[in-house]
């Protein structure tokens, strides 16, 4: 029998429920181009006589837990988890791990984020910024958390949308602060990964971290750290604290006019539905209401838009592994966006930028369109 | 087989900006790893181990954090360790580090100690070659390949210049190996906190012989007197030129410089 952690895959996923109707692969971001196939996989994690049947399994690696599957099955189950559940199997056998993901993996353990950057350098976004912001571990106090995430704090381009986040935020004279060099990874893409046993860690080690500090609300740059602390953490700890994305925590500040935004942008924006917030958690109209809350916005959506969106490809560790070869489904995306004559592809998680950006170059279209995160787009209007 | 394996705990300087504190540098900030060359020598410890048997002591000097790195050895699938800890060992170099493997080592009926070929922080490369000597048993450095068959060990050894030696030793011998001679298997955090059921055996310098003037400065052939940063300089030459022009020219430079 499968197992994880002496419990079959069978009873903790409730696998007799799955019919192997298959609208999990339909809906598959990455069936086109990988031999991933989510409705097999939920029958092998049923029938197999041993947790052996992982083995090998190098497609477990391709999906980008987008969450697709998870939302369109007709018997509410979890396929997702299960793709989870399986690369932990191969994270605690050792082997079959890709090399990206092993380093990224052993860098979280090492330095609290999986970009291999040291723990002593997660402020750095805050050394060309000139505006204040209250660090919480130097004895300021504060109403809200901010939690910045390792991506926003280490990647030069997505450093950019943290300076944002502290310019919006000051312009609305929100008491908010941060963690400085003690923040540490939320461990949503560990859990992702099948690194359970870090997954865990991380989460003992934050609710400490966060009750230490007495925080009671907290808002998050990334999706991905939204979801993990809003719908993961409880399965593992008690947690006393409640947690807002930033395009939630904007949309409200926008409907008590507690944001003032001034300069026209004159441009024809899309937005691209992360799917840690779209799929995962049905967050779909706060960002739009705080883009089409930006002065001069021609607001135009893709075709495929909110739970029909098509993921970019940044999920699930997929940020440190190739993943199945062919087209990019993010250059797809960006087509798209073209379709519709947007200059401006807005996102709201810091995956989408990176994937996004770079998807612009692939697809020949960095003189026309533009990859901003709402964040630098309510900053430049203010 | 018996092996035994040798690891060190070492500071990531990678990303640090180094501060020097009289003769060592400022730790407090820097996150910690095993040694990346005795990651390499444990990986090649539980292949030997799975392909013939046998078993598997993970061996470091170092004090209480150590056990975090024999852990992780043990996590791989080493069987037992052994952690050698005593004030008097503050302030060896690698010969007085050798003499206090040696003397744990010698009481442990084994096949082959496998240690890295050099480590990350201090690069002298010197503990595999003074341990065998102490051991009186062959050894070899800079392994990237090593097959045991019919009690001998054939080593490839890493040589400059692209070239390789293939080495037959007897056994037991001492092996520094090189990174690169396997893929190192992941160790999840589950199993690190399984390993911790696994003994850790702790032994002070007077259970293996030694007095506190065997080793530390005074056990020591080295002592340093003083530690630097090395100047930052600029080496750096722009190719110009389209770029085919600019690419046999990169192809050249590799060629004169040995990578190609």
């Amino acid at each position: 029998m499968m197992e994880i952690a002496g419990e079959p895959f069978a009873q903790k996923f409730d696998l007799y429920t799955c019919m192997q109707c298959g609208k999990c692969t339909g809906g598959c971001t990455v069936s086109l181009k990988s031999p991933l196939n989510v409705r097999r996989m939920m029958r092998t994690a049923l029938v197999s006589e041993s947790s052996d049947a992982v083995l090998g399994l190098k497609e477990l690696w391709d999906c980008t837990s987008c969450g697709t599957c998870t939302s369109r099955c007709p018997r509410s189950l979890d396929p997702a988890e299960v793709i989870f559940g399986m690369r932990s199997l191969l994270i605690e056998e050792g082997r079959g791990v890709p090399k990206t993901i092993m380093e990224a993996l052993e860098s979280t353990v090492k330095n609290g984020n999986p970009w291999g950057r040291s723990k002593m350098k997660r402020t750095e976004w805050l050394q060309d910024f000139e505006g204040e912001v209250k660090d919480l571990t130097g004895g300021a106090t504060a109403e809200l958390l901010a939690f910045i995430g390792c991506t926003p704090s280490y990647d030069p381009r997505v450093q950019d949308v943290a300076r944002a986040f502290a310019t919006v935020f000051n312009a609305a004279g929100v008491d908010y602060g941060i963690l400085g060099n003690e923040e540490s990874c939320c461990g949503s893409e560990m859990h992702a990964m099948g690194e359970e046993g870090l997954f865990e860690m991380l989460v003992e080690e934050n609710i400490e971290l966060f009750g230490g500090f007495e925080v009671k609300d907290m808002v998050t740059i990334s999706p991905h750290c939204y979801n993990a602390f809003s719908n993961k953490y409880s399965e593992y700890a008690d947690v006393n604290f409640g947690v807002k994305h930033y395009t939630q925590f904007l949309a409200e500040l926008i409907d008590k006019d507690g944001l003032e935004l001034s300069k026209e942008l004159g441009k024809v924006v899309t937005y691209h539905d992360p799917c840690y917030l779209g799929k995962h958690n049905s967050i779909y109209d706060e960002p739009r209401k705080v883009i089409e809350a930006i002065p001069g916005v021609t607001f135009v959506e893709m075709e495929r838009s909110r739970e029909r969106s098509l993921c970019c490809e940044g999920g699930g560790g997929m940020m440190w592994n190739e993943g199945a070869e062919g087209e990019r489904t993010a250059v797809v995306r960006v087509r798209d966006a073209a379709e519709q004559g947007a200059e401006i592809i807005a996102v709201a998680c810091p995956f989408c930028m990176l994937t996004l950006e770079d998807a612009v170059k692939t697809a020949g279209y960095d003189d026309q369109i533009i990859v901003k995160d709402i964040l630098e787009l309510l900053a430049e209007s203010l | 087989m018996e092996i035994v394996v040798c690891v060190k705990r070492v500071p990531d300087t990678s990303e640090a900006d180094v501060v020097i504190t009289g003769k060592d540098i400022k730790k407090d900030d820097l996150a910690f790893e095993i040694n990346e060359w005795d990651n390499y020598a444990v990986e090649e410890a539980v292949q030997i181990k799975e392909k013939l048997g046998g078993n598997i002591t993970v061996i470091s000097v170092g004090d209480e954090e150590a056990k975090e790195v024999i852990r992780r050895g043990l996590a791989m699938g080493g069987d037992t360790g052994i952690r050698i800890d005593h004030p008097a060992l503050a302030g060896s170099d690698s010969m007085a580090i050798a003499k206090t493997l040696a003397a744990a080592i010698k009481d442990i009926d084994y096949d082959l100690v496998l240690t890295g070929a050099q480590a990350g922080d201090l690069g002298a490369g010197i503990v595999p070659v003074a341990l065998a000597e102490m051991l009186g048993v062959p050894h070899a450095t800079l392994a990237v390949g090593l097959d045991i068959e019919d009690g001998k060990a054939k080593v490839k050894r890493e040589l400059e210049g692209g070239l390789m030696e293939v080495l037959e030793m007897d056994l037991p011998a001492v092996v520094g190996v090189q990174t690169g001679i396997n893929e190192p298997r992941y160790v999840s955090i589950m199993g690190i906190r399984k390993a911790s059921k696994k003994e850790i055996k702790l032994l002070d310098i007077s259970d293996l012989g030694l007095l506190p003037k065997d080793v530390g400065e005074e056990g020591s052939l080295t002592v340093i007197e003083e530690l630097s940063v090395p100047p930052v300089t600029k080496v750096a030459e722009i190719l110009e030129g389209d770029p085919a022009e600019a690419a046999s020219k990169l192809a050249e430079i590799m060629k004169e410089k040995g990578v190609l």
